[in-house]
């Protein structure tokens, strides 16, 4: 017998089916001795199971406090406060390594690729650039050469941003806010905690 | 008071309102965990577990019906309890008499406004039940119990076993199906008034 017919018998036997599928299942009881087995079946070992004795509780099962423990039961909102606080800790801990590392992480890789770049343009200049020289070379002499310090000022902000713009950090702003909804989750989770513990007592 | 009232108290921490519908459903709970553990010491532990649980969760209630809650709070205790005793298997200890002779059956428990004969159906009914229930995979075992011997509905099962309605209808028809088959081999021992219906051999 499919599962599918099993589980409509016992449906059936419970009521749980609507008036198209019980008028179905009677039509099919009529003529499927198999399934009206089956039924009796399932009928006779449900009213046994109804007919088990109910047992009275060997002993009273109320609590004591002690059972419960020291703490008092948190209500529902409880739990707001402590998911937004992790969360606003994590986010806060992500912005802050973010902006203290992304300067370093920059320096480090732009500081390759500018190596590179100045290193093949060294070698590509003999063959490419010879023929021009002569003739940048006025050109050239009329800029004032850079300076050693002016260099070194130029290298942070050219290695944090090769296209030219700033190294993009994470605004204060938003470390502020984080910070502002870790105290509040914590102020929020002390208040609730006091007065459960206050209903408590 | 009546039972929204109980359980808001209870919710805001008080547990003489707990207690109040602890009282109202330890029988209930008893008997789901007796009959799902098969063993009464194991069964009030998980009960009283249940109860520890659900005060302790009790703020993670959302309205609905409270037995069916309670009921997946018990049926999680047994599951807890049939995993620890399939971990570390123990024999279990029968009951004694003065003499120190074991007891065929737990008469102390029964009824005593029954007859020798009645107690005698019941325990016999009884221990045939409860080794069929035994028999069947713990989930199907869960399903039923809820199902036939605690009255509830399939929606009220589908919450407390945590299985989707469909699951619920599958379980339970194989599950009568497999109690049925199990109950046919103790036919004769059971008393007059138990026999199954529709026997056809």
């Amino acid at each position: 017998m499919k599962n599918r017919d099993l589980e409509l018998l016992s449906a059936y036997l419970d009521e749980q089916l609507s008036s198209v599928e019980i008028a179905r299942v009677e039509l099919r009881l009529a003529s499927d001795g198999q399934l009206a087995a089956a039924l009796a079946d399932m009928r006779a070992a449900r009213k046994i199971l109804r007919q088990l004795p109910s047992r009275k509780a060997p002993r009273n099962f109320t609590l004591t406090r002690k059972m419960v423990g020291a703490n008092p039961p948190l209500p529902r909102s409880y739990s707001i406060f402590q998911f937004s606080s992790a969360f606003a800790a994590l986010l806060l801990f992500i912005t802050f390594s973010f902006n203290a590392l992304t300067p370093r992480l920059n320096f480090a890789g732009g500081a390759a690729d500018s190596a590179e770049p100045a290193a093949m343009q060294a070698m590509e200049a003999p063959a490419l650039k010879a023929p021009e020289a002569a003739a940048e070379e006025p050109a050239a002499k009329l800029l004032p050469m850079p300076t050693e310090s002016a260099r070194v000022a130029k290298a942070p902000a050219d290695a944090n941003s090769p296209a030219g713009s700033p190294a993009a950090q994470i605004p204060l702003i938003w470390q502020a806010l984080f910070l502002f909804i870790l105290l509040a989750g914590f102020a929020g989770m002390f208040f609730l905690r006091s007065q459960a513990k206050k209903k408590w007592r | 008071m009546d039972e929204p009232a109980l359980i808001s108290s209870a919710q805001q921490g008080d547990l003489n309102a707990f207690n109040t519908l602890v009282l109202r459903y330890q029988d209930s709970v008893f008997n789901a965990a007796l009959r799902i553990l098969g063993d009464e010491e194991p069964a009030a532990d998980a009960a009283q577990d249940a109860f520890i649980s659900a005060f302790k969760n009790l703020p993670a209630f959302r309205g609905g019906s409270f037995k069916a809650w309670l009921m997946r709070i018990v049926t999680n205790a047994c599951y807890d309890e049939l995993r620890r005793q399939k971990r570390r298997p123990t024999t279990p200890l029968e009951p004694e008499d003065e003499d120190g002779e074991d007891f065929d059956s737990p008469h102390w428990l029964a009824d005593p406004g029954m007859t020798p004969e009645q107690k005698f159906e019941a325990d016999e009914l009884e221990h045939a039940l409860q080794h069929c229930l035994n028999d069947l995979p713990a989930d199907f075992r869960a399903v039923v119990v809820l199902a036939d011997v605690q009255g509830m509905d399939y929606a009220e099962v589908s919450i407390a076993a945590r299985i989707p309605l469909g699951t619920v209808k599958s379980r339970l028809a194989r599950a009568r199906l497999r109690l049925r088959e199990c109950l046919r081999s103790f036919e004769e021992l059971l008393p007059a008034s138990f026999r199954l219906e529709g026997e056809r051999l």
